[in-house]
């Protein structure tokens, strides 16, 4: 090596490491990737396999409409975003070319250079959300439960209703600011100021959105014969970008607002809400089955979900379904064995025949299995289990009124279902105050077996 | 080539400069509290204060040591330089019994003195017999990202119903010893106050407790200083510092009225940031 080459090689890394970061919000190339749907043959949903017309044409509507890079940010008319991204990306378009945007304050008149939504996203979430958004930045393998998918637009934790309602403004920024307890979405209060994290949020509506109308073009363009010239049309872009966007706009008047006050947390309010959770019916409720899921004893071990081992056999420890559904019957059989050999143990150790598990390996295996796939799913298609409500710790916030939309709508997209329509309201509150009195007594479930038996035979008894 | 001793002698003579220069710059010193103009010399809390009093001490002893050494060194190499042919010669000896106990017994008997100096202020900083006898302000436990701090609501005990949860977010009074109970619930933290010179690891499976006190209301920073993942340069929480009592008791009011609310926000016209 010349010394004028090493001298060049060097001062290039110098200069390099002193200005490499510079603009490090912005730097770099980075595309969207294609969804899963785009070339990949798909299970359940529409798909655009062996289709590469149409694929085009979904590309090029999707750019039209979002942009073609993610620092290229474009928004559709009419989606509730100031006109050019303003905001989502710290460059504003004018003209030719472009500019930093400033963002003046509005009671001290201080100007403040804005980062955008983009550029936040990009520091502090893309590496679990990914680059659209969809969830597979590149921490996410490390991570149980995974970060959410925002492309179908379904959001768990929201004070909205009915079905699968978009979040408000409100119920994100709970999310951003307060973090989800138990999981490792972090919480940014301390990170980010109320300006930031609103630009945030925009971010994520933007990218939400994208993924939606993403989604709607495939389910069209999948009906389109695959040489048909026409492909999908202006009016079927434009069908697919209006519904996700009313949905969005539509969200502020859905809030779902308790019609009663919460109940005072008196004993009689926690033992009742008691048994209600473990299914005895009272004045004009329903019974309601939270047991199911959420086992007897609250522990997140109800039997429409696989076995808790199963699970975390699978997730945790990585091993095929049917591996951990073997090794647990093994291990099932094992105690069984050693059972009979106590004094008492329920085998009685007389014959020889009683040493087997009651239930056969093959009738094991199919139950386990269909739990896992019907069960412990997401909409997602993630690995999902019920939550242990002994802990105290509330993935939505343990505010009453947290607890309240939780039992009243439920979880979207995690199977806990709404039981507003089910409950009246003042039971809500009267299984709010069980729930939050639990972890502090964990003896409310003690007998629960007993409870439950007695619960649910009362009515039985009265109706005869 | 005597003047390349006087090259030694610039690189010397700046490190003695940085020296005396740090402790009148605000931004070489060591962080200070809030209000720097209220004289950045000085930590803000008395446990700070002792602390910096040690470490200005070592800071001399090491600089008197480190003068003494490199003028020694400078003497050395300018007066003794090579004087070519002419020159007397230098003689080779291998060890000196005289000169290694010298150079032994100061520096130990530096190390025994720093050691036996620093006992009390040690002892009043991490010896739990020296916690003082207050009602704890929260116990704070260290996750992988994030401080999550619990306070006792009105009936000032820890781990029961009516205590109010925080994420990043500490606030205790001016004047007042605030006692945490430290935890962690999965790896190695610690718990580091900068400006209050108080760091403190979080062991799983341990509570550990640790004090601190400040004289200057304000906004501080907490932050994790055990590499504790690849989240660890997130995990910072915001330290609020009350002027008075009273101050506090209403932000703790305010903030367990927030916790235990049961009906929809009033509305929030969310214009920040448009
Ligand atoms: C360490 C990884 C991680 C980072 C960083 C992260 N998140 Fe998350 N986020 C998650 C996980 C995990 C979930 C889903 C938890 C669950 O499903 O229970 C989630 C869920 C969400 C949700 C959905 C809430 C709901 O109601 O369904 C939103 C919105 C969100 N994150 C926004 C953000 C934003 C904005 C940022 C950056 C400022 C961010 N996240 C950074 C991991 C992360
Ligand atoms: C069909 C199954 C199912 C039923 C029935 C069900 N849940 Fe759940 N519940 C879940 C699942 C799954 C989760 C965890 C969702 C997640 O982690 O994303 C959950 C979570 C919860 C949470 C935690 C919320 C949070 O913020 O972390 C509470 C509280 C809860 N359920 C209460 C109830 C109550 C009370 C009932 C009965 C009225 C009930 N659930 C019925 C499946 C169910
Ligand atoms: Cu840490």
């Amino acid at each position: 090596m010349t010394s004028r080459l090493r001298f060049v090689l060097i001062a290039g890394s110098i200069s390099f490491l002193l200005t490499g970061c510079g603009d490090a919000f912005n730097a770099g190339t980075i595309s969207y990737k294609d969804s899963e749907q785009f070339t990949k043959k798909q299970k359940d949903t529409p798909d655009l396999d062996g289709k590469p017309q149409l694929q085009e044409a979904v590309r090029k509507a999707l750019a039209d409409l979002f942009g073609p890079r993610p620092q290229e940010i474009k928004v559709p008319a009419g989606s509730g975003f100031p006109e050019g991204g303003r905001y989502l990306a710290n460059y504003e378009k004018v003209g030719d070319g472009v500019q930093d945007i400033v963002y003046t304050e509005a009671n001290s008149g201080k100007k403040v250079a804005v980062v955008g939504g983009y550029g936040l996203y990009r520091k502090y979430c893309l590496h679990c959300h990914g680059v659209q958004g969809a969830g597979d930045g590149p921490t996410a393998e490390f991570l149980y439960p995974l970060p959410r998918d925002y492309r179908r637009g379904v959001f768990k934790f929201t004070s909205t209703a009915p079905s699968n309602p978009k979040p408000t403004r409100a119920d994100l920024k709970k999310t951003i600011t307060h973090g989800l307890h138990g999981t490792s979405m972090p919480a940014f209060e301390a990170l980010m100021s109320g300006s930031e994290i609103e630009q945030v949020i925009d971010y994520v509506i933007f990218l939400s959105m994208r993924g939606e109308v993403e989604r709607n073009l495939i389910s069209i363009a999948a009906l389109v014969d695959k040489d048909d010239i026409n492909g999908i049309t202006a009016d079927d872009i434009k069908e697919s970008l209006d519904t996700v966007v009313n949905n969005w706009k539509a969200t502020e008047t859905l809030v779902v607002s308790p019609k009663a006050r919460r109940t005072e947390p008196t004993r009689e309010s926690v033992l009742r809400g008691r048994d209600i959770f473990l299914g005895k019916k009272f004045g004009t409720g329903q019974p309601v089955a939270c047991t199911d899921c959420h086992g007897l004893h609250a522990k997140g071990d109800g039997s429409s979900f696989v076995e808790r081992n199963i699970f975390d056999k699978v997730v945790f420890r990585r091993k095929s379904l049917d591996t951990a559904i073997e090794e647990r019957y093994k291990e099932l059989g094992d105690e069984h064995k050693s059972a009979q050999w106590q004094p008492g143990g329920h085998g009685g150790g007389h014959d020889s025949a009683s040493s087997e598990l009651p239930e056969t390996f093959d009738a094991y295996k199919n139950r386990e299995t269909t739990n896992w796939d019907k069960g412990s799913k997401d909409d997602w298609g993630n690995p999902l289990r019920a939550a242990n409500l002994n802990l105290g710790v509330y993935k939505g916030g343990r505010r009453p009124i947290d607890l309240y939309w939780r039992i009243a709508k439920g979880i979207n997209g995690a199977k806990m279902p709404a039981h507003g329509n089910l409950l009246p309201d003042d039971q809500i509150w009267d299984v709010v105050n069980f729930i939050l009195a639990l972890p502090y007594e964990p003896d409310l479930l003690k007998d629960a077996e007993q409870i439950k038996k007695s619960v649910t035979a009362a009515p039985a008894v009265t109706q005869r | 080539m005597r003047y390349w001793s006087l090259l030694f002698a610039l690189a010397a003579i700046i490190s003695v400069g940085i020296f005396a220069y740090a402790p009148i710059s605000p931004e070489w010193w060591l962080p200070a509290g809030p209000n720097v103009s209220a004289g950045h010399l000085h930590s803000v809390s008395s446990a700070g204060k002792q602390i910096d009093s040690l470490f200005v001490i070592i800071l001399l002893i090491t600089g008197i040591v480190f003068i003494g050494t490199q003028v020694a060194l400078v003497y050395a190499t300018y007066f003794f330089v090579d004087k070519g042919p002419n020159g007397r010669k230098a003689s080779y000896f291998h060890g000196s019994q005289r000169l290694e106990v010298i150079w032994t017994i100061i520096p130990a008997a530096i190390l025994v003195f720093i050691a036996l100096y620093q006992m009390g202020t040690w002892a009043s900083v991490k010896f739990r017999s020296a916690a003082p006898k207050v009602q704890p302000l929260a116990q704070v436990t260290a996750r992988q990202f994030q401080w999550v701090i619990r306070y006792p609501g009105e009936d000032g005990k820890l781990e029961t119903k009516d205590d109010l949860f925080m994420v990043n977010d500490l606030h205790f009074v001016k004047g007042k010893q605030a006692l945490i109970y430290l935890k962690s619930s999965d790896v190695l933290h610690s718990f580091f106050l900068p400006a209050l010179r108080i760091k403190q690891d979080a062991v799983p499976g341990l509570t550990i407790p640790v004090w601190f006190d400040t004289d200057q209301a304000g906004h501080y920073e907490l932050v994790c200083a055990e590499l504790c993942g690849w989240g660890h340069y997130k995990m910072r929480g915001n330290v609020t510092v009350h002027e008075t009592q009273e101050e506090f008791d209403q932000w703790l009011q305010s903030a367990l009225k927030e916790q235990s609310r049961d009906q929809v926000a009033a509305v929030v016209t969310g214009s920040q940031g448009r």
